[in-house]
């Protein structure tokens, strides 16, 4: 209990110094389409701390990928605002980066490179000698050191994923948004990365915004899951909190009774209150 | 159960590597399968899944071992069984209605048009999709094509119905409808079902029974789980069912500890040793010396080591082995840890013992590469309760009542396997061990003087000790293990994990020659030479050749005979290291409120009872491997324990102390030392 409650505290007080560091204020989104205006988000109101850890989950058209194309800067709200450090988010920047789920890396160029050039255009202040070494450390966290020469079609999804991460980190941005980086890996990969992910974020801290659609995921990763209505209109349903002492283990948290709980509480959500249409 | 449908019966599925040598896929599967049972299959990538359903279809054929359907065995695929895939392989030229005709035409060729035609629609409206039939696949969901591949299998009335990630390639809200919709159809038309899945949920929703594998290379079945879960089941109301997350706690803990086990053996530089990779042949091949240091205390169960050195089974296989005497058990395991002894044939209780770090030592990476003996153990009392006509347990319960004195009983070592044995017994009868007895540690070799001298009332040793004492008119024997636990493993081999991955081939070979040496040891017509070596002043000494001849002689009127067995050294499954016994041994340590039970105990047995070198080193020396079968062990006294249940075992058993359950810090085997990787329990 111990371990606990101190964790929990050390969790707070960081992210009491800085509550209102990711701001969304009212945020709307409409997009004009050939048969008229289609609203996608409503009325979305949520203060993200610094170094926190926030999934988003709903079914799919429910706004979640518009949603963080407002915080990487690909869109800006049609209604409201939102802001990083109080400043409204206008176009994407080296301080917020994205890993989607189809990797993205630039096939012909090896592992290596692949990080080296995000690290070169992000982080120019660097000389060589450090940019090289900023590569190396994040191709050791997510252990692919003896991979880095390999191109993306020699390696596996779960690698590339690695790449992606990798490359996402060495750039050591303020905000991380995620979406849904592990929806196409097997189980075991999908939980080495959330170990690893964890684990690379402990280190830097940086705020992370992820999408996912599996709540097994969120709960072991996130401080907070936000929860969308079903679109159009979208909005947030709910945010639950997740208690769990940190660092966390995958097997203690499944054996904690507030587990169960908390997962049928987000099931109920998604599965029977916000049910989509099937087919 | 049910008479079994399907029944796997030691199915063993290896394939040719391009570069030679062999993968071994799936080791020694039994499995039975009940009519109208939904069976799971779950298991981390490469377990052999998939491998293990297309045999059950008969698309592939066992190298060993085999399927049988309704007593026949499944040699070809055939109508009566049909698999579904996660890809659907539906015809994309050919409309809903088409792809399902043409299943039912293919196999009701006897039938008229109208009862076809009439199948088809039936099958179609089974699965909902009346108003689709006429579509082509590609202008259907992945949902409404896998419902279509559904009502194709189930159109042509199969009686087993083999599902392969069905719905593995589906987004999980569309998953969760076709869940739903399959258990009902599966209900409706009662037809017995084996599902692959990679998903927790999914298979506690369909399942009966989940059969979890173990990794591959060599999958074997790790546990299995009954869902106890009442039906109908409704996919969100199953949740909520107060059982639901234990069970999901189960499955989960299953496949992390399998995770786990891989890493542990990825960081250990070794897979699970492979019994069909051919071993070169020690004589063909100059090799150095090998010397191994091997200790042990002198009893019956040393004859297969003092038989291997007399007929130079360890000289044939170029091993220097040098036996190490000791006279406590203590003082062999420190020699152990330190790295003085390689290997040590131990009580069966303390590969687990070590690795856990129990009674006050660290965790150390023990492991187990075989079963030395079974049997063999007889519990003695004094002479002076004959007198006082104690003849059975109850006699002894009722005695103890009277006089509300305890008991002094003499065990070798604390948490041995006869320590275990003799508690056991004990409650069976009423009596709670740590009420009513004192033990006392004593050497085996001072038992009899501490008998003689009045210090102890009784004790439980092997038949050699125990007829020595009734040679010398001290003591007879109240109960055998016959009245415990006939068969129970008794001495194991124990080494370093480190030591057995960096040794394998030596290790392999030092298990050949006691497997050798076992089985001249069960062998009748050898006893007197066998009675006449381990007379001899390094073994037992001149003064045992007596009792040995005698050593059935129980000392309770029982008629005698020189060709009754001794221990078990070889027959029936002797020498398999079989986890399912270490989860007894789990359990009783948690019973005496020695440790809590491990959450994580099948990562535990997995690191600790290492069968592979147990089954190589047999195929080694020509004879077959064996694996543990996984039927519940009989125990004469208390009821029977599935390694699958341990815990409701634990807690029907009298005089339980301790119930309590945590994940238990293992040892690391790269350590040479051991370090314990912290993981914090559930709160």
């Amino acid at each position: 209990m111990t371990t606990l409650s101190s964790s929990l505290e050390t969790v707070d007080r960081d992210l009491a110094r800085d509550p209102d560091y990711l701001c969304f204020e009212g945020v709307g989104q409409v997009f004009q389409t050939k048969n008229g205006p289609f609203e996608a988000l409503r009325d979305i109101n949520l203060q993200v701390a610094k170094g926190e850890f926030i999934c988003v989950v709903g079914h799919s058209g429910c706004g979640k990928s518009t949603l963080l194309n407002m915080v990487s800067g690909f869109l800006t709200p049609s209604s409201g605002r939102v802001t990083l450090h109080d400043q409204p988010i206008e176009s994407p920047g080296p301080d917020r980066m994205v890993v989607f789920q189809n990797y993205s890396l630039l096939p012909w160029k090896s592992v290596e490179q692949n990080v080296a050039l995000a690290v070169k255009a992000a982080r120019s202040e660097l000389t060589a000698q450090a940019q090289a070494s900023v590569v190396d450390h994040h191709l050791e966290m997510v252990g692919l050191l003896e991979a880095r020469h390999k191109r993306p079609g020699e390696i596996s999804g779960g690698m590339r994923q690695r790449v992606a991460i990798a490359r996402a980190l060495a750039v050591q941005p303020e905000v991380l948004v995620l979406d849904e980086p592990f929806g196409a890996l097997d189980a075991i990969t999908k939980e080495e990365l959330q170990e690893e992910l964890l684990a690379i974020w402990r280190e830097h801290k940086p705020t992370v915004l992820m999408i996912t659609h599996d709540i097994d995921e969120a709960l072991f990763l996130a401080d907070r899951i936000v929860m969308m209505t079903n679109g159009p209109s979208a909005t947030i349903g709910e945010i639950v909190d997740v208690p769990f002492a940190r660092p966390r283990s995958y097997e203690a948290i499944q054996n904690d009774p507030h587990y169960g709980q908390l997962r049928n509480h987000a099931l109920d959500f998604l599965y029977r209150r916000h049910a989509h249409q099937d087919d | 159960m049910d008479r079994a449908m399907v029944t796997v019966d030691n199915v063993t599925r290896s394939f040719a590597l391009p570069k030679g040598g062999t993968y071994v896929a799936l080791k020694d599967i039994n499995l039975n399968i009940a009519e109208g049972e939904f069976i799971s299959l779950i298991g981390h990538s490469g377990c052999g899944k998939s491998t293990l359903l297309n045999l059950m279809a008969g698309l592939d054929q066992a190298n060993t071992g085999g399927i049988l359907m309704d007593s026949r065995q499944v040699t070809d695929p055939g109508p009566d069984r049909m698999v579904v895939f996660q890809n659907y392989s539906l015809l994309p030229w050919q409309s809903v209605r088409q792809n399902i005709a043409l299943a039912v035409n293919n196999v009701m060729r006897e039938s008229s048009q109208v009862e076809r035609r009439e199948r088809v629609e039936q099958s179609i409206a089974l699965v909902g999709l009346g108003h689709a039939a006429d579509k082509l696949p590609a202008e259907l969901s992945g949902g409404m094509k896998q419902r279509v591949a559904i009502a194709r299998a189930l159109a042509i009335r199969p009686r087993l119905l083999l599902l392969d990630e069905p719905f593995g390639a589906l987004d999980a809200l569309t998953r969760g409808n076709l869940q739903q919709q399959l258990m009902q159809i599966c209900q409706q038309a009662g037809v017995t079902t084996v599902m692959v899945t990679h998903s927790v949920d999914e298979a506690l929703l369909l399942s009966d029974r989940v059969v979890c594998l173990t990794n591959g290379p060599a999958a074997g079945i790790g546990q299995i789980l009954k869902v106890t879960l009442p039906r109908p089941r409704e996919r969100l109301e199953v949740m909520e069912h107060p059982d639901y997350y234990r069970l999901r706690g189960e499955l989960i803990n299953f496949l992390q500890q399998q995770r786990r086990l891989k890493q542990h053996r990825q960081e250990l530089g070794t897979s699970v040793v492979s019994p069909s990779v051919p071993q070169p042949a020690p004589k063909a091949v100059a090799m150095a010396q090998r010397t191994v240091r091997i200790g042990y205390l002198p009893g019956l169960d040393i004859a297969p080591m003092a038989v291997a050195l007399d007929r130079g089974f360890f000289s044939d296989r170029n091993i220097q082995v040098i036996p190490v005497v000791f006279h406590r058990w203590q003082q062999m395991e420190e020699q152990l840890r330190a790295g003085d002894l390689q290997l040590a044939i131990t009580s069966a209780t303390s590969p687990l013992a070590l690795a856990l770090g129990q009674h006050g030592q660290p965790s150390w990476p023990a492991i187990t590469p075989m079963t030395v003996t079974r049997s063999g153990n007889a519990i003695c009392l004094a002479q002076r309760f004959r007198d006082l006509n104690v003849h059975s347990l109850s006699d002894l319960a009722a005695l103890l009542d009277d006089r509300g004195s305890r008991l002094r009983l003499a065990i070798g070592q604390q948490g041995s396997m006869q320590d275990l044995l003799l508690r056991h017994w004990l409650a069976s009868g009423g009596i709670d061990p740590d009420q009513a007895v004192d033990f006392q540690i004593l050497s085996p070799l001072a038992i009899q003087s501490a008998l003689r001298n009045g210090e102890i009332d009784g004790f439980i040793a092997g038949r050699y000790r125990v007829a020595k004492a009734m040679d010398a008119g001290l003591g007879y024997v109240l109960a055998t293990d016959l009245d415990i636990w006939s068969g129970h493993p008794e001495k194991v081999l124990t080494c370093h994990e480190a030591w057995a991955a960096n040794n394998e081939a030596l290790l392999l070979d030092v298990c050949g020659a006691l497997i050798r040496g076992g089985q001249i040891c069960e062998n009748g017509g050898q006893r007197d030479r066998l009675i006449g070596l381990l007379s001899r002043p390094q073994w037992l000494g001149n003064d045992a050749a007596l009792a040995l001849q005698r050593q059935l002689n129980l000392g309770n009127g029982q008629a005698t005979s020189n060709l009754l067995p001794l221990n078990r050294y070889h027959s029936d499954r002797a020498h398999v290291a079989n986890s399912a016994e270490g989860a007894w041994i789990l359990t009783q340590f948690s019973r005496w409120g020695w440790s809590p039970f491990p959450r994580n105990r099948l990562e535990l047995l997995g690191q600790v009872y290492r069968n592979d070198f147990c089954s190589t080193a047999l195929e080694q020396e020509g004879l077959a491997a064996l694996s543990p079968d996984r039927q519940p062990i009989q125990l004469a006294c208390g009821g029977p324990f599935d390694q699958d249940e341990p815990l409701s075992y634990l807690e029907a058993l009298p005089f339980t102390h301790n119930t309590a359950i945590a994940v238990m810090p293992l040892p690391s085997g790269t350590a040479k030392r051991a370090t314990t990787t912290t993981e914090t329990p559930a709160s």
